[in-house]
């Protein structure tokens, strides 16, 4: 289980927000393939390893669609 | 260990599943610069009144926030807000709104505010544009962009909202962007310990809107033109006008202490009442 | 009793100016917080409100405009404070888009206008009751309110006091509306023992309800009003919005209810709110009037039956909501009625509509206006009519 979650219904994607791609220091997103029940394309967690849990996405998020759990992060590593 | 929702949903109203912000629109990330400057205090909603009054920003609180919110008419949620806080001093009052809404047709009432050092945090949202109505020229508007209603390009030179304010007397004003949520999150929390009246203004990008008229481009766009043009004050105090052109300057106008209003009200009621020897409360 | 004297009058006979029965009859009410801003002829009472207020634990705040003025009693009478704003013409004028923002959010709250003669600046000093239909019409959208015409300094201690117990009652904004004479003219005040005087405060919502099922509007009888600081989670919206709160502007039944419920609040309370004296008998040419002209026609009735004439008198004490049923019963009985007003006719108007089925209905304004009547002048006016 991913210490990162998106709320892919929540989102309003990756075309005209992204902000979280644009913050992240470390690449961890890619646009996810398909599209979410509005129309809109979330982003999906392509190199969780690289994440430092800066928050960053979490914090600039302007639909609170992402959560990072540090614990859950690290435990990854 | 799954997580079935954002941390900071515990403070917003459990029906409002979405916001209707546009995709990008920096008012979310502003929200949660409020929401977790109250968690960070250990403050509960309920210690909170928020006020708001007309425009995209002013939906920051009402209808998400599950708390006490008010959401008036266009331009006056300071004077609401005032009322409020003379009305039950114990609460903490704060004011979320745009930039059209708070120093167009509100400009009076901000001025005011600040000049009475009345207590209320305000965050002003400012994202340089009327977005609400489709994208008119406002007080912040930069001069020669064309918008809908200054299709030649507006002639009008834009406000500096943080500096009128200032002189206005404010014991707390900052102003940062939404790049930057970490420092106005802080700001927003020293301007809710300030025992007095607290302008954070958050500037913002309004991507529909705004990026439209700027030809700035998408949200992403607006926010590296925000990093790449925000200079902190006590840099920009040593650069020339003509180098700051176009330029956002960021960081903490004003941070001082000052007697305020409706402490000095409680204060005064006190010791009449003390001289008078009458009970507090007309008998009902 | 110098007019910086920080306490309340005691119970007693007392010699004083309208504004400042006005101002005894808010604090006695229980009023804690007024906000206003200078304007003739309505000064004194926020002058003298400013002193009265902190020794009892109540504020006073000068705004920056009447706009701010209306705004700030709004905000501070949704913390469960009895509020109040004085005002005249000019800042009624301004305060218009709020007032109906008090209606649609059903906020408890007494404005006083202490009418001018108008249009525009006009003259500051002189009365008129200019204001009587722009209370009632004149925000934007359909709407009732209350308006209490007041017809001497006592009436305005009293109906100051009332003027409260009914914006509390009916959750809606009360007008206090004497004009200028009133408002600066002497005369005699019984101020009563404090224990004799009923009042009322707005109910409050219960404790431990729920925000999303609870009703904070559209309650004919009134809902409970979830004042802020108790933990209610109020959604207050200046916007169309549901009996929760919440905003709605695509359902047709909450955009009707949200237009009606407020009405059907204050219409089916009518009997309770509508007040009138009436002195008339069959037959009688009957005299309508309200506020300073009421006197003028009461003196101008004395004289009237004197040299013969049958004539009664309705006075409304209230303008709105509008007194219908009274003014239909008084045309039934009526040989004819003259409706008298210090303005060129603005009741009159809705008066004429009401009773024109059962009698003919002409209309008296001063021979100046700005000067109330002369009851002679009332007396040549019924001659010339065949009262």
């Amino acid at each position: 289980m991913s210490g990162i979650t998106i709320f892919r219904n929540t989102c309003k994607g990756v075309e005209d927000c992204g902000i979280c791609i644009y913050v992240c220091p470390k690449d961890v997103f890619e646009p996810s393939e398909e599209m979410n029940e509005l129309g809109y394309v979330p982003p999906s967690v392509a190199r969780e390893d690289e994440c430092t849990v800066c928050l960053n996405c979490m914090i600039s998020c302007p639909d609170m669609a992402i959560v990072v759990e540090k614990e859950a992060v690290k435990e990854k590593k | 260990m799954s997580v079935t929702e954002h941390p900071l949903r515990k403070y917003t109203r459990p029906h409002v599943k979405k916001t209707t912000t546009c995709p990008g629109c920096g008012n979310g990330i502003i929200a949660q610069a409020i929401l977790r400057s109250i968690e960070e205090l250990g403050l509960s909603m309920d210690d909170f009144v928020f006020v708001s009054g007309i425009g995209c920003s002013a939906w920051i609180p009402s209808p998400l926030f599950a708390a006490d919110t008010l959401h008036t008419t266009h331009g006056r949620p300071v004077a609401f807000a005032t009322g409020v806080k003379l009305g039950r001093p114990e609460s903490h009052v704060m004011v979320a709104s745009g930039d059209g809404d708070l120093t167009a047709i509100g400009g009076n009432h901000l001025i005011h505010a600040a000049r009475r050092n009345i207590d209320l945090t305000v965050v002003l949202v400012n994202n340089g544009i009327y977005g609400m109505t489709g994208g008119q020229t406002a007080p912040t508007t930069p001069r020669g962009l064309t918008t809908i209603t200054s299709p030649y390009g507006s002639m009008e030179h834009a406000l500096n909202i943080s500096e009128m304010i200032t002189a206005a007397g404010a014991p707390y004003v900052a102003r940062w962007t939404t790049y930057h949520p970490r420092q106005l999150t802080r700001s927003i929390k020293k301007g809710i310990r300030k025992k007095g009246f607290a302008l954070i203004e958050a500037v913002s990008q309004c991507p529909v809107q705004y990026g439209r008229v700027s030809k700035i481009g998408k949200a992403v766009d607006i926010l590296k033109f925000f990093k790449k043009n925000s200079i902190r004050i006590d840099k920009a105090s040593r650069m020339s006008e003509e180098a700051l052109e176009g330029k956002i300057i960021i960081g903490e106008f004003a941070d001082k202490e000052k007697v305020e209003l409706s402490s000095q009200w409680l204060e005064l009621s006190k010791q009449m009442m003390q001289e008078e020897g009458e009970s507090c409360h007309v008998k009902s | 009793m110098s007019k910086n004297d920080d306490s309340r009058l005691p119970p007693g006979t007392h010699f004083m100016m309208g504004n400042f029965a006005l101002a005894e009859g808010a604090v006695a009410a229980g009023c804690k917080f007024v906000s206003g801003y200078p304007i003739t002829p309505a000064s004194e009472i926020v002058n003298r409100l400013s002193v009265l207020l902190p020794p009892l634990g109540g504020g006073f705040l000068q705004t920056e405009d009447e706009i701010s003025a209306v705004c700030s009693a709004i905000g501070a009478s949704w913390t469960g404070v009895k509020s109040m704003t004085a005002t005249s013409g000019p800042g009624i004028s301004l305060m218009q888009e709020n007032i109906g923002f008090a209606v649609a959010t059903e906020t408890p709250l007494v404005i006083v206008d202490v009418q001018r003669l108008g249009p525009s600046t006009g003259v500051p000093s002189a009365g008129l009751a200019g204001d009587v239909v722009q209370v009632a019409r004149g925000s934007h959208g359909d709407y009732q309110i209350i308006a209490l015409a007041p017809g001497s300094p006592q009436d305005m201690y009293d109906m100051t006091i009332r003027a409260f117990n009914l914006a509390e009652t009916y959750r809606v904004p009360v007008f206090v509306m004497p004009d200028a004479f009133i408002a600066h003219m002497r005369e005699q005040v019984v101020i009563p023992d404090q224990s004799d005087i009923h009042l009322v405060s707005r109910k409050i919502t219960a404790q431990g309800t729920d925000p999303m099922t609870r009703q904070d509007f559209h309650d004919p009888n009134v809902a409970p009003m979830p004042v802020f600081g108790r933990g209610f989670k109020s959604h207050v919206t200046s916007s169309c919005h549901d009996e929760h709160g919440m905003r709605n502007l695509s359902d047709p039944t909450t955009m009707h209810n949200y237009i009606m419920k407020p009405i059907e609040k204050i219409i089916s309370h009518r009997d309770d709110i509508i007040e009138v004296d009436e002195d008339y008998q069959n037959g009688d040419m009957i005299l309508v009037a309200y506020g300073s002209v009421a006197r003028s026609v009461k003196e101008a009735a004395i004289r009237a039956r004197e040299g013969g004439l049958k004539v009664g008198t309705l006075r409304l004490k209230t303008l709105w909501p509008f007194a219908d049923k009274e003014i239909e019963a008084a045309a039934r009985a009526a040989s004819g009625m003259v409706v008298l007003e210090n303005n060129t006719g603005q009741m009159f108007p809705y008066i004429k509509a009401e009773a024109a089925a059962y009698c003919k209905v002409n209309f008296m304004g001063p021979k100046i206006l700005g000067q109330i009547h002369d009851p002679e002048d009332i007396l040549s006016f019924l001659k010339e009519i065949n009262a």
